[in-house]
This record gives C-alpha cells, structure tokens and sequence, in this order.
C-alpha cells in the first residue's frame, strides 16, 4: 500500500528521484533548501590498469529534490575515481556540518575527505592504523550540534569522535557482540538530544549511546521478520525519535518508536517510474513492448539492497538509498493526515 | 611424515583444490590421505560470507556484460573458500555445462548457475541434470524457450545427449527429435527489461498447452514422455557413465583428447574409466561416491603433473599460494579478468562444447600471460605466502644455490623439475654465490633473491602442469 496509519503515525509514499546522475548511491544528506547530497559508491570496471584506475563512478552529486514528483533537477557532481585528493576508491559515509561543507569517508583510502558544498576539495586527513585518530575502514560519519564528526571505525570495530579538522575526542567499542561491542560497524546518526546511533552491521543490531558512548539500548535482532534485521547498513532518527534502520540485506527499511517497539517496514513502492526512468523507457520502443509482455512491474517497484537513510525534517519525509536501482525512494511523514471514508 | 606424504598431499590439493600452503598441505598430511579426502567431500568450514563482498563491492550485484568483470563474485569464491573441491566442481560443471555471456548477456544468471553448480556440484548428477533442464541461463542459452509443441527446436534436446549425457555415436536423430519433443513447453517467464534499472531475475516456467503429451519412441522405449521421463532413461545408459566418467578423468586424473575425439578415440586408462562409469552406476549417480573412489585409486596417486593447468587453475592456485586476496581489496574485477587473458574467459566459454584443454591451453600469447602473472605475484615478496616460504627457507638453513633450488621447488609443490631444469635454476643462483640469513642486510639481500630464484621456478614448463 501506498499509504499506512500505523502506530499514530502515518507514512505516506511520495515518489522516486534516480535513473540518472545516481548510480549506486551508497549515503545521503539533505542540505538546505531542496538540495540533497548523494554520495556515489562506483564500482571496477576497467582491467589492466594500475589498481587506483580500475573504477569509474566514484563521487557526490547534488541534486534538488522538491516535493513534487519531475521537478527534481540535477545540480552538480564532483570527485571521481582515484586516490589523489578530491578522489574516492571506497567512499562509503558522506555528512554536512552547520557550514553545509561536506565530509566524506573513504573505507579503503582510511581517509576523510572536506569539501565545501559545490564540492571543490578543501582537505583530507586520516591515517591507517588501530591507534586514536587512526582508521581501518571508516564507514559512517555524523555531524553533532556542535560541529564535532563521529566517524565509525569499522574494521577496528569502534567509534570515534574528532573535531571537524581530525583532531581526536573520544572512542569506544570494540570486536564483540555484547552491548558497546560491536562486529564490522557501518551507518551511524545522531539524534536531536546528541545521542549516538550505530548500525551494528554483522551483530544485526542498531545500539544507542550517549554521546560520552554510554551504552542506552538496541534497536533490532537477528533475522528476517517484523522487527528483525540482516546486517543493517544505515539509521537515522527523526525529530519524534522514530528510529529507521536500513535493513539492507532484507532489502527493506525498518522503523522503530524511541523505546525500540517495531512501527512498520517499507519495502519500496515505486509504482511511478521515476522521472528519469521514465525518460529512458520512453526512447525505447524495445523497452516499452518488453514491460507490456510481463504479467506485473512489482519487482521494480521494491527496494534492492539499500544502503542509505536521511530524515529530511524540513518536509517531514524519509529518504531511502535504493542502491541497486540507483533511484532515492521517498515516503512523508504526514502530520495532518485524515483517513477518507471506509466503505467507499 | 614423509615427503612423499607432503608430495602426495600436494597433489591432492591441486587436484581436489586449487593447491595448499605448505602450513596447509602438513596439517592435512598429518590428518592422513583418506581423512582428508573425506573432509573435501564433506567440508565443515563455513561458505564464503557473500554480504562481505557485496560490502565493498555492490558492484557486482548483477553486473552489466560489457565490462567483463561478471565473474568477480566466483573469482572471490575461488580464491577464499575454505571448501575447495566444492569450489573446484564449479569450475568442473562449468566446463560440461558450458554456458556463456556472450548470448545470455546476463551474468547474474550464470552467477545463479554457479551456485547452483556449488550446492548440487557434488550431489546426484541426475537431480543437477533436472536441475539445467530448468535453469533459466541454460533455457535461453540452448533456445529451449523457442521449444514449441507444433515447431520444436532441438538445440537443448541435442546438446543434452552430445555434451551433457552420452557423448555422440549413442543416439540416432530420431532420438534426438523425440528428446526435444519431451521438452517442449519448458520455458522462462517472461522478464523485466534490463532498462531502465537493472536486471531482474529470470524463473523457469512449465507451460502445459505448449508441451507435446503424446507418445514418443527415445532410445527404444514408448511413452509420453516428458524431460524428468528422458533424464531418467539417459541417466540408464552406461555411455552416460562413461561419459561423465571421462570427463571425471579428463578434469582429475589426466588430459583426454578433447570432448569431439571421444567417439573415435578411446580413453587413456580405459580399466579407470569403468571403474567410475561402474561406481556412477551402482550408486545411482552419486558424484561424491565416485570422487571418493577416484581420489583414494592408485591411477590418481600415479598421475602427478599429468595435466596442464587451465587458466583458473593458474591464477587462483597461484594467488592461494601467495597469499595476501583474502580482503576483497580494489582491482577484484581485474583478477577475475586474468584467466582470460590466458585463454579462459570464465562464464563465457568459446561454444557449448566449453573449452578445448590440455596442451591447447598454451600459445604463445596464453603462455607469456601465464609467465607474467604468476611471475609479478611470486615476486612481491612481501606476500604472506611467500614470507613463509622464506622463513621457512631461513629456517632449514638454506644458503648454497643446491640448498636453495632444492627448498624453493620443495615449498612450491613440491615441484618435481627436469634436472636439467635443476641445473639451469642451480647455475642462475649460483652467479650471485651463497646467501646468508644472519643480518639485516643479508637477509634483504636473500629475500631478493629468493623472489627472483621463484619468479624463474614459476616460469619454467614444469610450474604449468598439475
């Protein structure tokens, strides 16, 4: 269904962005005004090559993205595949500060990237190894009130909180699958009161903390039933406190009241094509007659292996990183929804 | 434990393996042959964790054809599993059931064959014959979707019996139209468009009102039959056990003449073709009854160095010798494109017949990317496999070139070399005299050497058979 009062909160599905400019967007963060960042994970596809040029696609696009569907536009993009500076071979997390400059991580270069936001590069910083301010795999990355990054440290299984110029603050976590422990971290948010989200990739749990890192609670179990999720990828918490867990290998997004009961699950409902889908489709005749001849289109509709979540409290609408589809599914939150009739 | 235990061993794993470390091959000596070669055929390691490579590389995830990296997630298979002879029957069934990217133009479906070459590869060969019949790669691959009840294609019905079942010279044409026939109305669902966001899955689809239910006459029965009905009579014939039964041989053992030769030229070990043709038989297809059988077998043990090594067999034995891919660091897809340049292109065979083996692996193009490959990874000694050969080496006091020679084959197999081959490593360390394990410098000095002695080791004619 496109629409679902649920629990006091009504999710209603808006639309789809993507089919072009997008592909493989692996993190989001919505910027001012319509604008959103959508960091592109690319991927290998040249051989014999020197290994820093063997992928293509590798940067952050701005798109502007209001609420009606086929006004999206695309505004710009910058970076691409390499390890020089303003590069990317792994990037993985992607976040605004109160600047609006963007923070990158990149999982194989054990780097942060900064650049302002039309993406003209400003610094890097970052160094491999398992000491403080150092990196094995950085994956998800936040911006608190205060300006200050939590950057997830996954392979080193921790997270770690530096100013914005790499300077380290604090740390906590290690390998395990106790509360505060954690097994190949990834996505990672804070919420309005500054507490510590964690998508706790391999335990299959998200896990709350204080921004000290004090352990507060979990979000999920192990499995593929309501509640439960497979090797969650992302979590972000709207200004109610509902939690939305990218459930990524169930190819789905989980929601969660703040105490951690089970809301909903969406599954995608691009029933639309999206504007830029559309566009292909209609410059192909093949295309056109080959999605005539199958008995439905839901398979399109659904998310595939979805890496990313942002809550874009501005318009109250959840977006999600439909990775394998290279599109950003969108559902609002609505605020002053009435049911129409019943019997209708 | 004796060396020849170690030699024994090796071979085993090369054969049932895309070979073992050293550290490897001694724990597995130690277990004993028979125990090993049980624990292959009923591994308890854990598969592969799929999502770990999805990961760091979504781009895998039903990759496009034209990039040619579809086999990046079989390449991280090959090269990590802990279950190697499941991993090695893929690349077995592969070649039987050659199926290619240059037709099916997805490689997610060839992906899905793989695995399911990894799930059934070592069950009942029946079951995984049913199981083509209905594998949508396969369908499309051989037109049997343009199988119709009233104009019957015979493209899957005849490579069924020639390549997949009984070999030519088994079967009359009339089978090969009643065969077909059996067949019709087995198809794919119609599937989404590639454009504009992807591939989606294809699934096999039985339609009754395009299948011929009337009586057909295949290799002298009556019935009206269906496919299920037609795999069960193949899988009677003892030219069907013979034929997979060579090609058993052809893939373990030695090099056979190549598959359109088998008609007209008998095997090279007929007594080991019937004893795996007869095994296949009396256990009712059981590939894992008949891998026990020829593994633990005398004409098995004898065979070291028979066969050339393929292309796979090349880069991923050689990148499991040296360690160091374990993390599906960047440039994946470019390994997965290395069996290629060396003449096997993974999942996109030449034709149906698959590839053409044995000494027609080698030209002279195949052979210098073989040289080089195997010779830029031997090389970076900072590997881990190769630190452990020179620990080892420094271990056992190896100082002369004889000394060093004589460890080095040792630690790469062990390697058996024509001693004329021996003469010609002794002499090429021997200019450089004696190395010495007891400074810094010194052991710089040897590590460097030791690269280079391998990188010569490995490009000798002897590196290429296994």
């Amino acid at each position: 269904m496109l629409t679902r009062t649920v629990a006091g909160r009504t999710f209603d599905y808006s639309h789809a962005v993507g089919g072009r400019y997008i592909g493989q967007p692996c993190s989001l963060a919505v910027g001012s005004g319509n604008t959103v960042y959508v960091l592109l994970r690319g991927g290998e596809n040249i051989s014999d090559v020197p290994w820093n040029r063997t992928g293509t696609g590798s940067r952050v696009a701005r798109l502007s993205i209001p609420e009606t569907a086929g006004d999206e536009e695309f505004i710009g993009e910058a970076g691409s595949y390499g390890d020089g500076d303003g590069e990317y071979i792994w990037p993985t997390g992607l976040a605004l500060d109160s600047q609006e400059n963007v923070y990158i991580t990149d999982e194989w270069m054990n780097r942060i990237t900064i650049t302002d936001k039309e993406g003209k590069f400003i610094c890097s910083w970052g160094a491999t190894g398992t000491g403080d301010g150092e990196f094995d795999g950085p994956a998800g990355i936040t911006v608190d009130a205060d300006d200050n990054l939590y950057i997830v440290d996954s392979r080193n299984h921790r997270v770690q909180k530096t100013t914005k110029d790499g300077k380290f603050l604090a740390k906590w976590g290690s390998l395990g699958s106790d509360t505060g422990e954690f097994d190949s971290p990834w996505g990672i948010c804070v919420d309005s009161e500054g507490n510590v989200y964690v998508a706790d990739h391999k335990n299959d749990r998200v896990q709350k903390f204080t921004p000290d890192g004090e352990y507060l609670g979990t979000f999920g179990s192990s499995g593929t039933g309501r509640g439960e999720v497979t090797r969650p990828t992302d979590v972000v918490v709207d200004s109610d406190g509902d939690v939305y867990i990218c459930d990524w290998a169930n190819d789905r997004v989980q929601a969660y009241t703040p105490d951690g009961e089970f809301i909903t699950t969406f599954i995608g409902d691009a029933q639309q094509l999206a504007l830029w889908h559309q566009m292909t489709v209609d410059a192909n005749t093949d295309v056109i007659k080959a999605r005539r001849r199958v008995s439905t289109l839901e398979p399109e509709w659904r998310l595939a292996m979805p890496r990313a979540v942002a809550f874009d409290e501005a318009k109250s609408r959840l977006m999600v990183a439909d990775t394998q589809r290279g599109r950003i599914q969108i559902y609002n939150k609505l605020k002053d929804y009435l049911e129409p009739q019943f019997n209708l | 434990m004796s060396e020849n235990d170690i030699a024994l061993m090796g071979h085993l794993m090369r054969r049932a393996g895309f070979g073992a470390t050293r550290e490897e091959l001694e724990a597995r000596a130690a277990k004993g042959y028979e125990a090993t070669v049980e624990e292959l055929l009923n591994p308890e390691e854990a598969s592969v964790d799929y999502l770990d490579l999805q990961r760091y590389h979504g781009w895998t995830w039903k990759p496009g054809t034209v990039q040619g990296m579809g086999a990046a997630e079989w390449m991280h298979s090959l090269i990590n599993s802990k279950r190697p002879l499941e991993e090695k029957m893929t690349l077995f069934w592969h070649q039987v059931f050659a199926t290619g990217v240059s037709k099916v133009d997805h490689y997610d479906e060839l992906n899905d064959q793989i695995i399911l070459f990894r799930e059934k590869g070592m069950g009942n060969y029946k079951k995984l014959l049913l199981a083509m019949a209905q594998d949508p790669a396969m369908l499309y691959w051989l037109d049997n979707n343009e199988n119709h009840k009233d104009a019957v294609n015979e493209n899957w019905g005849r490579e069924l019996l020639e390549l997949f079942s009984m070999g030519v010279g088994n079967y009359t044409e009339v089978d090969v139209r009643e065969c077909s026939r059996a067949f019709t109305g087995w198809t794919i669902t119609p599937k989404l468009a590639r454009f504009p966001m992807g591939r989606f899955d294809w699934f096999f689809e039985y339609r009754d009102e395009d299948h011929d239910d009337t009586e057909k006459t295949f290799l002298g029965e009556t019935g009206n039959f269906d496919g299920e009905d037609i795999i069960d009579i193949v899988c009677r014939q003892p030219a069907t056990a013979e034929f997979i039964a060579r090609h058993l041989y052809n893939f373990f053992v030695a090099d056979e003449p190549q598959v359109p030769a088998w008609a007209v030229t008998p095997p090279n070990d007929q007594d080991a073709i019937e004893l795996l043709a007869d095994t296949l038989l009396e256990s009712d297809y059981d590939i894992r009854a008949t891998l026990r059988v020829l593994f633990n077998s005398d004409f098995f043990k004898n065979a070291r160095f028979a066969r050339l090594k393929s292309p796979t067999e090349v880069v991923v034995g050689t990148l499991r010798l040296v360690g160091g891919a374990e993390f599906p660091a960047p440039g994946l897809g470019d390994l997965s494109r290395q069996p290629c340049y060396m003449g096997q292109d993974l999942l996109n065979p030449p034709s149906v017949e698959g590839w053409h083996t044995g000494a027609e692996w080698i030209n002279s193009g195949s052979l210098m990317r073989r040289v080089n490959f195997t010779a830029d990874l031997v090389g970076d000694t900072q590997r881990p496999g190769i630190q452990d050969m020179i620990r080892r080496l420094k271990e056992r006091g190896a100082t002369t070139p004889e000394q060093l020679v004589d460890g080095c084959l040792d630690l790469l197999g062990p390697l058996e070399v024509a001693d004329e081959s021996r003469k010609e490593l002794v002499g090429f360390v021997s200019e450089s005299g004696d190395v010495a394990w007891d400074t810094g410098e010194n052991i710089a000095a040897a590590t460097g050497r030791v690269g280079e002695l391998l990188q010569l080791i490995v490009s000798l004619r002897e590196y290429q058979y296994a």
